[in-house]
């Protein structure tokens, strides 16, 4: 791993925490049952982990808000917090830890993950980018 | 109604799983057959490819003899990229074997299947046998459209079932 790399993502960690350094939770489902109809019928529903993520910061990056369209959020995550989670939670990679996760709990609000990507130093990513949908209910 | 609905699903899951065993999902680290009901499952904001996605739509209640028939339209949609092995050129070979798999398990005989209830159901526990059947029309087949490289069809089916007393 390369020192740049590393610094990069000390760097990032630090701009993070000056911008707010927020913490919020990735609610990830457990693990389904194997052979049992009910969750597939919606009787039986699946535990919720939160994990925290910090820091982070976020912005809203649908700025005009279209009729029955919910909002949109930008939030970058720490690279660092998100390889701690992937490597104790043997999850392959963050984007199987993102794409499993049912969403991301922000002061007492849900919100819907819509898609999730990373920029690199030296092929080691130093912060995830989230793009993040409000509940339709929020929508105007 | 939910248990017509829960019993229609299981039926053409089991169905489906039979005629192409290798058409599968992996669902929260679970293998499961590819067919499943949208409203079950947690929302995302992409759309299951290579599966079959059960939605109800329209419901009717002919409440004129003692148990009342239910009929309800289910909306069964697909979707496919092609595989990527192949450069997606196989898009509409994989669309019109779907086609195939859900014509033939909606056609097999009989045309009914005991409705059950799965409230009490679980892992390891059966569902229980109600004294009325679940039985459906032939689907229509929708035009297949295309977005950008995928290719998608809907199909619908009537579904009807008598709603015993007491049944919610």
């Amino acid at each position: 791993m390369s020192d740049l790399s590393v610094a990069a993502a000390r760097t990032a960690d630090v701009l993070l925490r000056a911008l707010g350094g927020r913490t919020v939770m990735l609610r990830t489902p457990a693990s389904a049952v194997p052979a049992d109809v009910t969750e597939q019928l919606g009787i039986a529903t699946p535990l919720f982990q939160d994990l925290p993520l910090a820091p982070v910061a976020y912005r809203k990056a649908r700025a005009t808000v279209t009729e029955g369209k919910a909002a949109k959020w930008e939030m970058l995550v720490s690279a660092t917090t998100v390889e701690g989670l992937v490597g104790s939670l043997a999850y392959a990679s963050a984007s199987v830890l993102f794409a499993a996760a049912y969403g991301v709990l922000c002061g007492g609000e849900l919100l819907e993950i819509v898609s999730a990507t990373q920029e690199q130093v030296f092929g080691r990513p130093y912060v995830y980018r989230l793009i993040l949908r409000a509940p339709l209910a929020q929508g105007v | 109604m939910q248990n017509a609905k829960d019993t229609f699903y299981t039926m053409l899951q089991g169905r489906l799983a039979i005629l192409n065993p290798s058409r599968t999902r992996v669902l929260r680290g679970v293998v499961r057959p590819a067919t499943l009901v949208d409203e079950n499952e947690l929302p995302t904001a992409w759309i299951p490819l290579d599966a079959f996605r059960l939605q109800w739509t329209r419901l009717q209640v002919t409440s004129a003899s003692p148990l009342p028939l239910v009929e309800m339209e289910c909306s069964i949609q697909y979707a496919t990229d092609g595989s990527s092995g192949n450069g997606g050129m196989d898009r509409g070979r994989l669309l019109a074997a779907m086609d195939a798999e859900l014509a033939t398990a909606l056609a097999a005989e009989p045309h009914t299947v005991a409705k059950m209830n799965y409230a009490t159901a679980g892992a390891g526990v059966a569902p229980t046998a109600m004294g009325t059947n679940v039985f459906w029309a032939d689907p229509v087949f929708g035009a297949a459209s295309t977005v950008g490289e995928r290719m998608e069809r809907t199909a619908t089916v009537q579904v009807f079932a008598n709603q015993e007393a007491g049944e919610l």
